[in-house]
């Protein structure tokens, strides 16, 4: 018995000591904790594949809206015939700000902040979704969006510049058809009129069933005006391979350039020159130009940054696990892209949209982090890709093998992927669910679809382990069946758009409006079901009207580490 | 070769008119002392625009985005502090022509308020007023020359007590010069505090146009 306490003893006395060990120095897998803190943007993450990399072979791209403060609302543009002479007004919009409900809706509200400037319109613009920025247009165009930032003298905020990234996307959606077109056309107007404003180095990913290109823009400092004669921006853009996947989480993503390469680049003809008169770039010094080193030269690795390399490093090792590439590998030396290991599909896309880096050594319930109910919202250990501040996602998907209207997809989840079901909007549709346009952050909004996601995300939380397993039965009804039951409806929308356009697109609308119709009122309801499932942190069975009162949710490690947390700090009482 | 000249002469007549009604309406530059500090009323990133419009004049400065009353005590130099999260010190003045510890002549505000940059910094609104109020008291005591700027436009203007006008009202009123863009001063606001106060103004197109005045201010 006495041999047995002093076994006892011992065991609790190491314990104890890995405890204190843990609680007083930084974890071994954070060497960052004693390096500088990361000042750069920590926001959206956008996944890309291109059509050879794709299982389908379409081509992809997310936008996780990383803001937490932002607004939500979608609402769709229609296409529109001008007459000659009519003309574009031009607004900053700032893509973080919001309203209050009461205020109207951000669209009309954008139009308080005419910068001045007006284009001559195009005699036809496409139809487009939008929400945060422009995403999905009728010749299926779509773009994804990632804050990347830039060297501070570059940045623009005075009023100056006309375009904001925001402002830029929506014209690509009005007037370009393709990828390369957008690009070129976001390019030139920002040169022309000046980039800036609301926003510094931002990237997006624009693409089209062909072509999946990062486009990359910078403004030119606070003194530029449209009377000095030179551009108002700098971009630069590159195509990812056709057989390839890249990502952009926050970073600066293009290296070296090749401007005679026009395949694969596109971008500012003064990008070098630019460089050298600010001082970003030596040629003396004998090294190539490196757009990422010349204009935003954030440098650091997975293990030393607060996330967004971790994101970085994370979509290789999920994508091509094969590369082997370490958590230490500096950013500026990850490849801009590669060709996965296997092909990749719209849902392995949802999937790492959710990723909380689990099985690595970013997971956010590794030992005691996640508490007794494995939650990665508690402990803010490495940001990951999924975040509780996403306002909404996007996987805007482009299928050349369809008409344009049919072949555009833009998959949105509201909220939290992990507790989110991905909805499709074909691009040819010419309404939005009437509940993906309203409410906001501050008040529960019973009309509004992210409150339905959110409803289900607050009631995950409480037993999260066992709530996410009623959530993915969920997501395997209304998401899964339905990515399965996709090449159906193009078929039936197909047979239907050959007969007449216009009974196609009703087709889609029609199907579009009533499948998020059925999800968002499936997602209140099992909001309901969980919060009378885990009520009082019991186990109501709504099915058997049972409770599982003996039953205790609370794993064996949890009630050890109870004892011996007891053991190190009440043992005096 | 007649009818050109008539239009020569009297494009250079409206030319003079112009330049003389110019000279009119925007009064004279005042001047003030170096060493300068440049600083933020709101966090917004203004700042850094005037520190550019500093650099491209060709005129040392310090830069703190959040002095208080012993950075300005400090002088030239503010303390050796460094950088850090949510702190920016940053050394910038000729220490060959005012060695560290030189009292500021002059401290210049880029004001906008910036949730984003206070929250970065760690203050509300409040505790940024109240920053604000100690570190203008203190350059009242010492004459320590205030100039106020404002190029972010309306954007970095709004509704009466907004945070953007708490910050015009913590700096403008105790200005001894103030320069903003004209998109700023749409609404004619800086212009009423600055001739109720007796200050000058000096409106601007762009933030370029700050290069010219500033040198002339420290000229």
């Amino acid at each position: 018995m006495k041999a047995k306490g002093s076994v006892l003893l011992s065991g609790h006395v190491l314990l104890i000591l890995f405890i204190l060990v843990g609680l007083t120095a930084p974890p071994q897998d954070h060497p960052s904790a004693a390096l500088p803190p990361d000042e750069g943007p920590e926001g959206c993450t956008v996944i890309m594949v291109a059509k050879g990399a794709s299982a389908d072979g379409s081509t992809m791209a997310t936008h996780t809206c990383d803001c937490g403060t932002c607004d939500w609302t979608w609402r769709h543009v229609p296409a529109a015939d001008h007459k000659p002479g009519e003309m574009r007004k031009v607004y900053h919009i700032n893509q973080y700000k919001t309203w209050p409900p009461e205020q109207g809706l951000k669209w009309d509200l954008y139009r308080n902040d005419f910068t001045g400037l007006e284009i001559p319109e195009v005699p036809h613009t496409y139809g487009y979704h939008h929400g945060m920025f422009g995403y999905m247009n009728d010749r299926q165009l779509g773009i994804g969006e990632s804050t990347i930032g830039c060297v501070r003298k570059l940045e623009n905020n005075t009023p100056t510049p006309a375009f904001d990234i925001t402002m830029l996307t929506l014209i690509a959606m009005e007037r370009a058809k393709t990828a390369r077109e957008a690009v070129q056309l976001m390019g030139s107007l920002a040169e022309k009129h000046g980039y800036g404003f609301n926003d510094g180095g931002e990237m997006l990913a624009v693409h089209d069933p062909n072509e999946l290109w990062v486009f990359e823009i910078m403004p030119v400092g606070p003194l530029w005006t449209p009377k000095t004669g030179k551009p108002g921006a700098v971009w630069c853009a590159q195509r990812v391979p056709d057989d390839h996947v890249c990502v952009c989480p926050n970073e600066s993503r293009i290296g070296e350039v090749d401007l005679k390469n026009k395949d694969y680049f596109l971008g500012s003809s003064h990008m070098v020159s630019l460089a050298v008169e600010q001082g970003l770039y030596d040629p003396k010094a004998g090294k190539p130009f490196s757009w990422k080193r010349a204009y935003s030269p954030a440098e650091g690795s997975a293990v030393s940054s607060n996330g967004r390399r971790a994101r970085l490093w994370r979509f290789f090792n999920l994508t091509a696990p094969s590369l082997k590439l370490s958590p230490e590998t500096p950013d500026m030396d990850f490849p801009f892209s590669v060709k996965p290991d296997k092909p990749i599909s719209v849902q392995d896309v949802m999937n790492m949209t959710r990723d909380r880096s689990q099985g690595s050594q970013f997971d956010r319930v590794k030992g005691l982090r996640g508490g007794p109910f494995s939650n990665p919202n508690y402990y803010g250990t490495t940001r990951t890709i999924g975040t509780p501040s996403v306002e909404y996602t996007t996987i805007t998907q482009c299928r050349g093998w369809l008409p344009a209207p049919i072949g555009g997809i833009v998959w949105l989840s509201f909220g939290l992927q992990e507790t989110s079901c991905y909805m499709p909007l074909y691009a040819g549709i010419t309404n939005l669910p009437a509940p993906f346009s309203v409410g906001d952050h501050w008040v529960l909004n019973r009309d509004s679809a992210r409150w339905a996601f959110d409803y289900v995300d607050f009631h995950t939380q409480v037993v999260y382990n066992f709530a996410l397993e009623e959530v993915k039965k969920s997501q395997a009804e209304w998401e899964a069946k339905t990515v399965l039951r996709i090449p159906e409806i193009d078929k039936e929308a197909l047979e239907r758009y050959n007969r007449s356009e216009l009974e196609g697109i009703g087709y889609l609308d029609g199907f579009c409006l009533s499948h998020a119709d059925f999800v968002v009122k499936a997602w209140w309801k099992l909001g309901d079901d969980l919060f009378v499932r885990f009520n009082k942190l019991g186990y109501y069975d709504p099915e058997k009207r049972t409770f599982s009162r003996g039953q205790n949710l609370y794993p064996e490690w949890w009630k050890r580490a109870i004892k011996v947390w007891d053991a190190i700090f009440e043992s005096a009482d | 070769m007649k009818k050109t000249s008539r239009f020569q002469v009297t494009g250079l007549a409206l030319i003079i008119v112009s330049l003389v009604s110019f000279t009119q309406g925007q009064p004279s530059v005042p001047k003030a002392k170096l060493p300068v500090l440049t600083t933020s009323a709101g966090q917004s990133n203004d700042v850094t625009t005037v520190n550019i419009v500093l650099e491209e004049a060709g005129i040392g400065f310090d830069y703190c985005d959040v002095p208080d009353v012993d950075m300005m005590k400090a002088g030239v130099g503010l303390a050796d502090k460094e950088s850090g999260p949510g702190f920016h010190a940053e050394v910038y003045t000729d220490l060959a022509k005012f060695p560290k510890g030189t009292p500021y002549g002059t401290i210049i505000f880029a004001i906008g308020a910036s949730l984003k940059g206070m929250g970065a910094s760690g203050l509300t609104i409040e505790s940024e007023e109240a920053r604000l109020k100690r570190v203008i008291d203190y350059c009242e005591q010492n004459k320590i020359f205030i100039i106020a700027v404002h190029v972010g436009g309306t954007a970095l203007r709004g509704a009466p007590g907004s945070d953007n006008e708490k910050m015009i009202d913590a700096v403008v009123p105790f200005a001894d010069y103030v320069i903003v863009t004209k998109e700023s001063n749409k609404d004619a606001r800086f212009t009423k505090i600055a001739q109720s106060k007796k200050v000058p103004l000096t409106e601007v197109d762009y933030a370029l146009d700050l290069v010219g005045i500033l040198k002339q201010v420290f000229q």
